[in-house]
């Protein structure tokens, strides 16, 4: 998620769910396959049409397509594999978005809101 | 970490997290499995031991899907679209690889495990094409 959110961020996360998803801020989510928590950028909510294998998907009422904001190609020139994101565990029931990442209270340097894309 | 930050700090993880491979993909990963499985084959039809013929046949089993197993990941892994290029049949080597795997798998006739070997070969040849000799083995691949 760089560089808006980089290891060591302290974040706070707001976990009032009536603003969102919306389309750009960064949420907390408990990941499909794994169970694990995972920060991701929503790229499109309930209703939006998202680009899928050839064609595009229409997302139902109750869900959210969540990307990590690297291209698979900055990813791979670190090092890392595709990002684990919507493109590999589809759509996100909102049911397990845990909150919307807000601000960052830490380390100072990084101190500020979270911005929306 | 002073007191006060660790009173700061976040009790929560969470993770941005990708894929973390090691990028090392080679088609004879999944070769020796079905060289496994080719030979299997053989030393079933050669042996009438009940026994021996039951141990023969959950191997190989276990071969061939170890097989489908490696050829997935060069699959979803090593190849990325634009190899599609210099291989324009790349999906059809593989669905056809996978699917002889699972017809040795399901067989005790050596043809089937010949086959099997034969279209890992074309991926061999696709993965050399596309520079993968070079690029994911730690030194070339040996020999």
């Amino acid at each position: 998620m760089l560089p808006a959110i980089a290891p060591g961020d302290w974040l706070l996360v707001d976990p009032t769910t009536r603003d969102w998803p919306r389309r750009g801020s960064v949420v907390v989510v408990r990941e499909p396959d794994s169970g694990d928590l995972a920060i991701k950028r929503v790229a499109a909510g309930p209703g939006d049409r998202v680009p899928f294998a050839d064609g595009y998907l229409i997302l139902a009422e109750d869900e959210a397509w969540l990307l990590a904001d690297a291209d698979e190609e900055t990813a791979r020139d670190a090092g890392f594999g595709e990002p684990i994101d919507s493109r590999r565990y589809g759509p996100v029931p909102l049911d397990l978005l845990v909150g919307r990442a807000w601000f960052r209270y830490g380390p100072l340097r990084r101190f500020g809101p979270i911005r929306h894309r | 970490m002073s007191r006060f930050s660790r009173w700061l700090a976040p009790t929560t993880v969470v993770r941005a997290h990708c894929d973390l491979p090691c990028g090392v993909y080679d088609p004879e990963q999944a070769r020796i499995e079905a060289e496994s499985v080719f030979r299997i084959q053989e030393k079933y039809q050669g042996n009438e031991d009940p026994v021996y013929r039951a141990r023969a046949i959950h191997i190989k089993e276990e071969r061939a899907d170890l097989v489908k197993e490696h050829l997935d990941v060069l699959w979803h892994d090593y190849f990325k679209p634009e190899h599609l290029e210099a291989v324009p049949n790349l999906h059809e080597l593989f669905w056809s690889a996978t699917k002889a795997a699972s017809k040795a798998k399901a067989s005790v006739d050596p043809a089937d495990g010949k086959a099997l070997l034969a279209a890992i070969d074309d991926i061999d040849a696709a993965w050399k094409k596309t520079g993968g000799a070079e690029k994911t083995r730690v030194a070339g691949r040996p020999g």
